[in-house]
């Protein structure tokens, strides 16, 4: 017999989709090998921050880009039962479908009509090698497209920042850079945790108190995390 | 997971000439990361800032709190600075919060299924404790589901991220507080933290633990699609309406998405409810008109004190004294009628006989303070018939009873006097008398 009557507390699904580059650049110098295991390692850190976050009902998703685009893992899935198997890095960057692929399921429906920002986070290494503009237009033109946290996090020297930066559309918001697997697991470890909080509890004020116009309040990344380039960069 | 610190390494105390013993990394937050410990056999845990976090500011907040002292136990408080030549930052020792308490979280999302009368304990020493900070000059500044921590065996609780905590009224306040908990004139941004946005803070902490749903979140919040900034501002910020606002039903629980609220709200007695009414209506916009924590404090106990069982299903239910709030109720899980239970009022106060409940020296005193320790009576059985009931006296005084007939007696300490509707008991600075 129940204590108490009801269910749990009400909550909104919150979307979190990584798109992540699988291009054959991926390859060189173990870069898709350190994306598997810092998006692995980043899992529990996640799952901390939907444990804290009872409004939302976090649920992920992963697209794969390089010959055209595929879900990785399609069905959103809780933290608690979501499963990383690496992927493989071989082919070209068509980035552009990714967008479209994402943009499909940013529809209503699927999606619900009530939900909190959805959180984009979008990984590569170079150049797109497809029409990335159209793609970026058809997810833009989705209310939830728009509405989505937008994050980049550019892996290696190559990666094209002119256009995360587009895909970002916040000229607040740099696209991270990894220039060595640390690097990339901070950014990583950042995206799902602290990125994963502003969206679950979008934020009311700046830290300074100015009231904030933009959709969702993110602090800064840790200032360690995205220094120039050094002599001990890997990539 | 690794730290900045090792196991078995040592820092050292400041003020105290013990050594703290680094453990297990607990867990890591923005400002630091916390560490199980040793301090001279004691368990303990330690604090350590990350880098940009250890500020001299901090430092200087973290000896002022040290100084005062812990409010209250509920409080994991400072205890120790913490530094170690050659280790950059500095810690802090604590209280450790053990394994028995869980995340306030976890209630909302029933990973835990405390009764009635735990979450009602919990939220009075919530409560309490928080009359105990402010009564110091201080405010938290940061209530919300991931400071708190709650036992949902018996409804005690923990506070933890005290070094937030600041001085009353200073100026700067290291933290806004948290979405959803914040007052609305903090987040409309004319307001920094102080103790009366903690009370409106308090106030959405104890409706979210007993009706399970924010105080706020009505039909306003169903007809939002996206639920970022700019809605967040306009629900908790800009035009805040309670979802039972007497005067104003527009923003009313919506069925099918807030039920919670819908099934909860009205199981309470209406004493509890005009409480929660003030805070979100008339204390919404005007700090002064918020609840008070003695205020919530009493009413909690009094929470306590009405809560009765269903005759047929023996759930925990709330009894109402005021007969037209009464009428009609039923039991939430089997649906029974309610009947009037019995009590034992005193001075137009109600307290149900259960067959486990215990009288406190507040019940017969008028007394201030709630000490929970030493009951001062307690509903007994009969010792050859257990269809009879009494109230035995666990005074040093002897009370005196007045059966319905008129007959008068004495009930000297250690003896129980039998349940009987019309009897009237002298404790000594107040009378009882026993309803059903
Ligand atoms: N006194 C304590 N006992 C046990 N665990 C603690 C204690 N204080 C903090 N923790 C845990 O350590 C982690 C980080 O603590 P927190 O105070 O949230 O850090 P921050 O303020 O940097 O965010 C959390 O998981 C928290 O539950
Ligand atoms: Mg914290
Ligand atoms: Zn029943």
């Amino acid at each position: 017999m129940a204590n108490r009557p009801g269910g749990a507390m009400a909550s909104r699904p919150l979307h979190f989709i990584w798109m992540v580059d699988c291009s054959g650049s991926m390859a060189a110098d173990g870069k898709v090998q350190s994306l598997n295991s810092a998006i692995r390692e980043a899992l529990p850190h996640m799952a901390d921050v939907a444990r804290e976050n009872p409004n939302a009902e976090l649920l992920l998703r992963a697209v794969a880009f390089s010959n055209g685009a595929r879900w990785h893992v399609a069905n959103p899935m809780p933290v608690s039962e979501f499963r990383w198997d690496d992927v493989e890095a071989a082919g070209m960057t068509d980035m552009g479908k990714a967008f479209r692929t994402v943009a499909d399921q940013l529809r209503v429906p699927p999606m619900s009509e009530r939900a909190l920002p959805p959180v984009l986070a979008l990984l590569s290494d170079g150049q797109p090698s497809d029409d990335w503009q159209t793609g970026l237009a058809e997810l833009m033109a989705q209310p939830w497209g728009k509405k989505a946290v937008r994050i980049a996090i550019a892996i290696g020297a190559d990666a094209d920042h002119d256009v995360l930066s587009r895909f970002i559309g916040n000229p607040e918001l740099r696209p991270l850079q990894a220039n060595n697997p640390e690097a990339l697991v901070r950014h990583i470890r950042w995206v799902s945790t602290v990125v994963l909080q502003s969206a679950s509890a979008p934020g009311t004020q700046q830290a300074d108190g100015s009231p904030i116009t933009s959709n969702v309040v993110i602090p800064p990344s840790d200032p360690a995390g995205s220094g120039p380039t050094s002599a001990t960069d890997v990539w | 997971m690794t730290g900045v610190l090792r196991p078995g390494q040592t820092v050292g105390t400041v003020g105290s000439p013990t050594r703290c013993k680094v453990g297990r990394l607990l867990g890591g937050g923005g400002q630091g990361e916390v560490y199980e410990a040793d301090l001279g056999g004691r368990p303990v845990a330690l604090k350590w800032y990350h880098r940009h976090t250890a500020t001299a500011k901090q430092r200087k907040a973290l000896e002022q709190l040290i100084a005062k002292g812990s409010p209250a136990d509920q409080f994991l408080w400072p205890l120790f600075l913490a530094e170690e030549p050659g280790i950059p930052s500095y810690g802090y020792v604590m209280a450790l919060r053990d394994s028995r308490f869980r995340n306030t979280s976890d209630l909302m999302t029933r990973r835990i299924e405390p009764t009635f009368r735990c979450v009602a304990t919990a939220a009075f020493h919530l409560a309490s404790a928080f009359l105990e900070l402010h009564a110091r000059g201080l405010c938290y500044c940061d209530i919300s589901f991931s400071n708190i921590f709650i036992d949902p065996q018996n409804g005690d609780i923990r506070i933890c991220d005290n070094d937030n905590v600041g001085i009353d009224r200073a100026a700067d306040a290291a933290v806004g507080g948290t979405p959803r908990f914040m007052a609305p004139e903090i987040v409309r941004c004319e307001r920094k933290p102080c103790r009366e946005t903690d009370q409106y803070s308090l106030a959405v902490l104890l409706f979210y633990m007993l009706v399970m749903h924010h105080p706020l979140e009505g039909a306003h919040e169903a007809a939002i699609r996206c639920m970022d900034v700019p809605a967040m501002n306009m629900i908790y910020g800009k035009e805040p309406l309670f979802i039972f606002d007497p005067a104003n039903p527009s923003n009313a629980p919506v069925p099918g998405i807030h039920g919670n609220a819908i099934e909860f709200w009205p199981l309470y007695p209406s004493f509890l409810r005009a409480l929660f009414v003030q805070s979100f209506t008339d204390g919404l916009r005007d700090t002064q008109r918020r609840v008070t924590d003695s205020q919530w404090r009493k009413a909690l106990v009094r929470l306590r004190d009405a809560i009765m069982h269903c005759d047929r299903c023996g759930s925990e239910l709330f009894y109402e004294s005021d007969p037209s709030e009464a009428a009609g109720r039923r039991c939430w899980s089997c649906r029974a009628p309610l009947h009037n239970p019995w009590r034992l009022t005193i001075g137009g106060q109600a307290v149900v006989l259960n067959g486990d409940t215990r009288l406190y020296p507040h019940h017969l005193h008028a007394a201030p303070t709630y000490d929970f320790t030493a009951p001062a009576a307690e509903v007994t059985r009969h010792p050859t018939d257990p269809n009879v009931w009494g109230l035995k006296n666990l005074t040093s005084a002897t009370w005196t009873m007045t059966v319905a007939g008129g007959d008068v007696r004495e009930v000297p300490p250690g003896r129980s006097l039998p349940l009987a509707v019309g009897t009237r008991i002298a404790f000594g600075s107040v009378d009882g008398v026993i309803e059903g």
